[in-house]
């Protein structure tokens, strides 16, 4: 584990191919597309946005970069009617209680009372004014799922991630120590705003090739048969081209082959595959129109 | 951010003339269609900097693209640029569908910006400013869309602007929360308290916020509807200063997303963007098709708990019904709720007998005329 520094000072960072192996070392397989975005989310520094398809590791680009890096990962999870308060800060009412209560005999001003209270012991710090705070080396901030949030809650963003840095009414403009890597994830489940958008690096995620698929099933899942490996791949591909609603990501491949170690399978044939069909599909439509078309015909294309 | 451009970086030394030609890439590119900003373009010149060889490509992609399309889009324009190849256009059938059909032009600036008013009308009403009485605004609003004439066009506009800037601003109101005193804002109250003194006297509220429901509006832009969308997207104007979240797309043969039109602060620019937008306004409907690209781009959009979608369209379907049947089955499944708008439904005689419009009554759960501005107002109820 490289020893937590300043990303960019960091002499094996110079190189693009390092992501590469470095990520590959870690289980993730990464192109030399998204490893240049990655580079140059750290080398710029830039927050970088990370579209894609259900399943296809967008989230785990950063939990593998904070790894790589070596430094923390401060995940924020979005959600529909987040705030500011469980985003950036909240005070500690009840210990304000107590300190309203405790001084409530003494003669000072109103004015200092106020001060301490507001002060630094009673700040609850939430995941991106921790980023900001973070000491030592630069930590890398998931904002996950940012499309489930609401617009207000882009437009708050766009400070921290232009500026990196936060306001609090009571405290003041805090700059960031470590400028923090900043990935952003969306399942473009609507379309974000222009403004936030030009503020980050864009990526985009597709669904891996077949020969690709097969190596990150082989780099996550090292002890899995490989003949079995590449029939669980060619499976899931063939169904991700059949227009269903929920198309199987990367991370249903992975289930399904997870699920097939555990069963201690021999070999992959159409039953099964048919005792394992919930690990891919997630909607009973979906299921309908897999067993419609018929599991032995799916079984017989990808043998061919 | 330019004074970090000027700086040399150390252990590189790159010719200016390198650099003047991503900046002149970087001016192609937004000439070619990708959002363009002086940041970006400082960006691509530093990305440029630290990467070498064939990761140029890749690198200027993930500074440029700010979104699937442009990503899509990058890759011929960085061939073309670099090769100095002149970039393959890529043909698009809305030009085409212009070209075919001769009166489309026309129609398009009937359709946007109000170029229709015709000067005679406008100083017709100007002359009569604002003497439309009760009888007048109540024979208005009730007259069918497609029975305009010039005159009557001109002061429809007039008055649906401000009928169904009412309704949106109704709507609104109605979700106001009342001041509940469940929870405690303690955040509030201390605030307060320790402005004062110690006691927590006055205690200060909050109320849950309430969730905007959205709202997905499929209009219907074919031939057939010639007459009624010009009103109906002033209504969905109207319906996008209320609902948060609403997507607008117009469909004939194929669906574009308007959303963003939608999105300006005044109805002129409004459809101003529009314009802007390439639409294909009129032509053959397949509703079917449109509901299924609909459902494979669009379909995450709709959160089956609140999303209400709205089509509005006659129900003329060149398609098979079968196709429209399977679609709307699933949008009915994910949708909340499902209304169908049909200006025909106006007309006494008519029956919901064209087969499109048969298969597709099992699947909805509102079906309202929407011929004239009292049958948009009435809608109201129903949001």
């Amino acid at each position: 584990m490289p020893s937590p520094t300043a990303g960019a000072e960091k002499p094996e960072l110079r190189e693009i191919g390092e992501f590469i192996n470095g990520f590959g070392r870690l289980g993730y397989v990464a192109d030399i597309g998204l490893a240049t975005a990655v580079y140059l989310l750290v080398r710029l520094p830039k927050p970088l946005l990370i579209e894609g398809h259900a399943g296809v590791g967008k989230t785990e680009v950063a939990k593998v970069l904070a790894s790589y890096l070596g430094t923390e990962l401060i995940r924020f999870q979005c959600y529909e009617g987040l705030d500011s308060q469980s985003a950036l800060y909240e005070w500690n009412y009840q210990k304000q209680l107590l300190a309203i209560k405790a001084r409530e005999h003494s003669d000072k001003p109103a004015e200092e009372l106020e001060r301490h209270i507001f002060g630094n012991d009673f700040l609850l710090k939430r995941p991106l004014l921790r980023s900001i705070l973070c000491e030592s080396a630069s930590p890398v901030l998931l904002i996950d799922e940012i499309d489930r949030a609401d617009e207000a809650f882009e437009a708050f963003l766009l400070e921290i991630l232009s500026e990196f840095q936060v306001t609090i009414p009571e405290l003041g403009t805090i700059q960031a120590k470590q400028i923090p890597h900043v990935v952003l994830t969306s399942n473009s489940t609507r379309e974000l705003s222009d403004a936030l958008k030009r503020r980050c690096l864009y990526h985009w995620i597709d669904y891996p090739s077949l020969q690709k698929e097969i190596e990150i099933v082989r780099a996550r899942l090292p002890e899995f048969d490989h003949d079995l490996g590449s029939k669980v791949v060619r499976f899931v591909q063939l169904i991700r081209q059949m227009n269903l609603s929920k198309p199987p990501g990367v991370a249903e491949t992975l289930d399904l082959s997870r699920a097939s170690m555990l069963l201690r399978m021999k070999q992959f044939d159409s039953a099964t595959a048919e005792q394992m069909l919930g690990c891919v599909l997630k909607s009973a439509s979906d299921l309908a129109r897999i067993r419609q078309e018929g599991i032995e015909n799916l079984m017989s294309r990808i043998a061919q | 951010m330019l004074s970090n451009l000027a700086a040399p970086t150390p252990g590189q030394s790159i010719s200016d003339d390198f650099e003047s030609s991503i900046v002149q890439f970087c001016r192609f590119a937004y000439r070619n269609g990708l959002d363009s900003s002086v940041r970006s373009t400082i960006d691509s010149v530093r990305a440029a900097r630290i990467v070498e060889g064939e990761s140029l490509r890749n690198a200027l992609r993930t500074v440029l693209c700010h979104s699937k399309k442009e990503w899509d889009l990058f890759d011929p324009l960085f061939e073309s640029f670099w090769s100095g190849r002149p970039l393959d256009k890529p043909e698009r059938s809305v030009v085409r569908l212009f070209g075919s059909t001769g009166k489309t032009g026309e129609q398009r600036a009937y359709f946007f910006s109000g170029d229709h008013k015709s000067k005679e009308s406008q100083t017709i009403v100007r002359k009569r400013k604002t003497v439309a009485g009760a009888t007048s605004i109540e024979r208005l609003s009730k007259i069918d869309f497609s029975q305009l004439a010039g005159e009557d066009l001109a002061q429809l506009e007039q008055l649906s602007e401000r009928l169904l800037r009412w309704m949106s601003f109704r709507l609104s109101r109605r979700v106001q929360v009342v001041h509940s005193r469940s929870r405690i804002d303690l955040r509030r109250t201390i605030r307060a308290a320790a402005a004062r003194g110690t006691e927590l006297i006055e205690l200060r509220y909050k109320g849950r916020k309430t969730q905007a429901s959205r709202l997905v509006i499929l209009l219907d832009v074919s031939d057939s509807m010639n007459p009624y969308s010009h009103f109906l997207f002033r209504f969905a104007y109207a319906l996008s200063k209320h609902f948060d979240q609403l997507a607008c797309f117009v469909f004939s043969t194929r669906l574009v997303d308007v959303t963003s039109a939608l999105k300006t602060t005044t109805l002129p620019e409004a459809l101003k963007a529009l314009s802007a937008i390439e639409t294909f306004w009129s032509g053959g409907t397949k509703i079917g098709s449109a509901l299924r690209e609909f459902n494979r781009g669009y379909g995450r959009r709709i959160r089956s708990t609140d999303t209400t979608v709205l089509i509005l369209s006659d129900g003329w379907d060149t398609d098979a019904p079968d196709t429209l049947v399977t679609e709307l089955s699933i949008l009915k499944q994910r949708a909340k709720r499902l209304i169908w708008l049909n200006p025909l439904l106006g007309l006494d005689q008519y029956e919901p007998v064209t087969r499109g419009m048969s298969a597709a009554l099992p699947f909805i759960d509102v079906f309202a005329p929407a011929h004239n501005l009292q049958s948009l107002l009435d809608l109201e109820r129903r949001l």
